[in-house]
């Protein structure tokens, strides 16, 4: 380590990390991350989806304690037990969607927890005069032309990432990190941001942001740090930018050679046709058509609008536009309670909320995807036929459970998931959307559920995939659509289909200025 | 992993269904009843005079049961509907005025009460979905307005004095079926057949399903592709239903309307409900479960009063033994559904990923 690094090291304001390692139960998500945030500087950290990023900022922000690992302010260690304890030490997280109390006023928002306080013959009082000025002051220090007295609700996004600047500089916070703040913003609101982010700069503030958009890191950052599977794989310093080494530091490749499926299971009939569906708010114009026995994945960070795209298609969210037809039939606007008669299933991303009921038995939320197949005897359910059907369902989908009647709650998520797929699968689905399926599950149940996905192909039904792992839409697809910022943005097939090519597909998009809702 | 492993489920025997009518709890509530009849039969002269006696007694606490019933599967869905009782009043107090004023068949009079039950147990249905009102606060407001068109339709000189095969209905015996059935008051084969009818309906019906499944998790229920606005509307109509049939076995037992007489039946029937093992949070319970409470409680406050207490010492014990019981309960919950889970649950931080099991 050099002399003139440690002599910078010591400076106020410069806040380093070092062999910052974090794990949740056996799964590591950071591997020992070494950075240095320094005074006058802005450090964009890049990544794919699961690199580690906002991890990475909890823990700089004292959100979540680390498992290991150092970090250093100024030169000295220091523990942060709290986001208070990072306060108290100049360090503030701004966070995408800031938690503004709607029903105080700006002002009083700016100072929940610290409210300036005056004596009196009554004992000490809120300083209200005193806290409305300062908070003035704060935002005029940022040429923020915001009414202080305005309710905290009335705010826009931007707006309310605003205040949380004043905000950190009125609390004496000199180290501001940013979690992802421009994927809710329109361009307009981006370039005020980035003026702020400069006036703070230029004041000696350290910096620091999450951002998946290559042109504005490449115009605001003086140092770009790429994280991937938890290690910081690169560090890199204007001048020497260079999209095309980001791109590839981000996505990496895996040590693994990933496995593509065979052939294309896919004929002719087109079994899903989706034209210019929007939903007015996440996602617009999305059209595709999927043919019997083909799998279709969708690739795009998360919150790009995916699984709103899935709920869509299957009608528990409202469509503003578009059109979505079934087997040729038009079925735009009804219930999923409908979509499940006609052959449309949904296996959700959210397995504990939406996909399952964890309370009940194996064999109750087996049939509930559809309770009229079960056989009745003078209108009630027989046991015989439920636990028939279940018992199958148990045996063909290789559920490990010590019986029909265990609480779902009681198996691993591999199992639990397995048993969501016998739900629907069991109902005799024509085409199904698989959200996440693999999300939360061990790596021998993973490899049971993509042989699961590969025989429901080959027994002629479509599918469509999201997911946020380029190497599964890689291992188990025919054909992969690229959604970014609610829109559909490439196409990839055949031999094009590749871990690479997938990450670089949604990467690279550009951002249609001001997103879907401008 | 040997994914080539059979599924360990084939070795396993397929119980009839998880949702037994009978359970820990049941059986728990049961030695309860044995208690409390075995105790009073021996230390209160009176409580027991022979088994007509004893069958007897349940007609002074059997409407509170049938109002259970009703709000069990309410309850279920994790809602609550707190105007049982002014419903019991308005549908027996209109009842009784078609067949005073307009000359209607009392037993046809009966059936139109029912249905008016079941239309203001509706009407809270669309309060809560229509207006998104939580259940609480729109059956506590419904309660009001029907309370208040109870006083209204019952004037100065509510009817009274009905014809006695509609008075049997409270106070009579099933004696004209054979001399053993001579045992039987009415009200409790009333009681009895909709108690089994109701726990078949949740243990093993199609609606029953969907309504233990909406209980638990709403949202898995949509997902799942079940219209829950449907069978909360059901829940409801079924609660306001049976909430009238009270009154009607009121007003029989009575021999009169009055417009506050279901006044006292929300309480104590919450009270039976939630002593009966069904969570307040919804899904988890069963009607044998509320059965059996419904008797311990009607026959301990029976008791009580035959032994001589007062209706105060009586009351209190009825909060002790309700506090205890569900204490108890959370206590021996090993499906980490219990009340105190369930709050637990609500306020510790969720759990980081589990490490891969194998």
């Amino acid at each position: 380590m050099s002399a003139q690094r440690d002599a910078d090291s010591a400076m106020p304001g410069f806040y380093a990390a070092q062999g910052i390692r974090k794990s949740y139960g056996a799964i590591q998500v950071l591997k020992g991350i070494s950075l240095d945030l320094k005074p006058g500087r802005m450090v964009t950290i890049m990544g794919e989806n699961g690199a580690g990023k906002s991890t990475l900022f909890k823990i700089l922000a004292g959100q979540v304690p680390p498992t290991g690992g150092t970090l250093r302010l100024a030169g000295a260690p220091v523990a942060l037990a709290s986001p208070s304890a990072a306060h108290a030490r100049g360090i503030y997280l701004v966070p995408q969607e800031p938690a503004l109390l709607p029903e105080l006023s700006v002002a009083e928002t700016m100072f929940v927890g610290a409210l300036p306080t005056r004596g009196g013959p009554l004992g000490r009082r809120v300083d209200w005069a005193a806290m409305r000025a300062r908070a003035r002051a704060a935002l005029d220090a940022l040429e923020l032309p915001i009414d202080v007295d305005r309710p905290a609700r009335t705010l826009s996004i931007a707006q309310q990432q605003q205040v949380e600047c004043a905000k950190a500089l009125l609390r004496g916070c000199r180290i501001i990190l940013f979690d992802e703040p421009t994927s809710p913003l329109t361009s307009h609101e981006v370039e005020h941001l980035f003026s702020i982010m400069r006036r703070l700069k230029a004041d000696g503030c350290t910096l620091s942001f999450i951002s998946h958009r290559m042109d504005e890191v490449l115009e605001i950052s003086d140092e770009i740090a790429v994280l991937r599977d938890g290690v910081l794989v690169d560090v890199v310093a204007r001048p020497s930018f260079d999209r095309a080494r980001l791109l590839s530091r981000m996505v990496g490749r895996p040590l693994k050679a990933v496995p593509r499926r065979a052939a294309s299971n896919a004929r002719d009939e087109v079994a899903l046709e989706v034209r210019g569906l929007s939903d007015g708010l996440r996602f617009a114009d999305v059209g595709f058509s999927l043919r019997r026995g083909e799998v279709l994945g969708l690739a795009g960070l998360v919150g790009a609008g995916r699984t709103e795209i899935a709920e869509t298609v299957f009608g528990v969210r409202p469509a503003a536009a578009g059109e979505v037809r079934l087997g040729g039939a038009v079925v735009t606007g009804l219930d999923c309670h409908a979509m499940i008669r006609r052959g449309l299933v949904y296996v959700p991303e959210d397995r504990a909320r939406h996909g399952a009921v964890l309370p009940m038995t194996i064999t109750e939320n087996v049939t509930s995807g559809l309770l009229d197949r079960v056989r009745r005897r003078a209108g009630l359910l027989s046991a015989r036929d439920e636990a028939r059907i279940s018992a199958a369902a148990v045996r063909d989908f290789r559920v490990r459970c010590a019986g029909l009647d265990q609480p779902l709650r009681e198996l691993s998520g591999g199992n639990q998931q397995k048993v969501v797929f016998a739900k629907w699968m069991t109902t005799g689905p024509r085409v199904a959307i698989l959200d996440e399926p693999t999300r939360g599950v061990d790596v021998g149940a993973k490899e049971d559920i993509y042989e699961m996905i590969d025989a429901m192909a080959r027994d002629g039904m479509a599918l469509l995939v999201i997911s946020s792992e380029s190497e599964e839409l890689v291992r188990l697809c025919d054909r992969i659509l690229s959604i970014y910022e609610g829109r559909v943005v490439a196409e990839l097939s055949g031999a094009d289909i590749s871990p690479a090519a997938v990450a670089r597909s949604y990467l690279t998009a550009a951002a249609p200025s001001g997103g879907v809702a401008a | 992993m040997d994914m080539r492993a059979p599924a360990a489920a084939d070795a396993a025997t397929p119980r009839d269904g998880r949702r037994l009518p009978v359970g820990g709890w049941e059986l728990a509530l049961t030695a309860l009843l044995v208690a409390v009849v075995a105790g009073f039969g021996a230390a209160a002269p009176g409580f027991y005079a022979g088994p007509a006696s004893l069958l007897g007694l349940t007609e002074n606490f059997l409407p509170f049961g049938l109002v259970a019933l009703g709000l069990s599967l309410v309850i279920l869905t994790g809602g609550i509907d707190l105007s049982v009782g002014a419903v019991a009043s308005l549908s027996a107090v209109l009842a009784a005025q078609l067949w005073s004023r307009f000359g209607v068949d009392i037993w046809a009079a009966s059936a139109l009460g029912v249905a008016i039950g079941a239309l203001l147990g509706l009407l809270n249905a669309a309060v809560i979905l229509r207006l998104g009102i939580e259940p609480l606060i729109a059956t506590l407001g419904t309660s009001f307005l029907y309370g208040s068109a109870a006083v209204a339709a019952a004037g100065a000189a509510p009817p009274s004095g009905f014809p006695a095969s509609f008075t049997a209905v409270g106070t009579g015996t099933l004696g004209s079926l054979g001399p053993l059935a001579g045992l039987v008051p009415i009200q409790l084969a009333l009681f009895a057949a909709l108690a089994v009818l109701f726990s078949a309906l949740v243990a093993r019906s199609p609606f029953g399903r969907v309504l233990v499944m909406v209980g638990y998790s709403p949202d898995a229920a949509r997902y799942s592709g079940i219209r829950t606005g449907r069978v909360l509307a059901t829940a409801y109509a079924v609660s306001g239903a049976m909430a009238s049939l009270a009154g009607l076995v009121l007003a029989s037992y009575y021999d009169a309307v009055r417009p506050d007489m279901g006044d006292v039946l929300l309480l104590t029937a919450i009270t039976m409900v939630v002593l009966g093992g069904i969570s307040i949070f919804g899904g988890e319970g069963t009607v044998a479960g509320v059965v059996v409470s419904v008797l311990v409680l009607g026959f301990l406050r029976q008791g009580m009063l035959i032994a001589g207490f007062s209706d105060m010492v009586t009351t209190m014990l009825t909060g002790a033994i309700l506090l205890a019981s569900i204490a108890a309960k959370n206590l021996f919950n090993r499906r980490g559904t219990g009340l105190a889970n369930q709050i637990w649950a609500t306020i510790r931080r969720p759990e980081p990923p589990r490490a891969n099991p194998n």
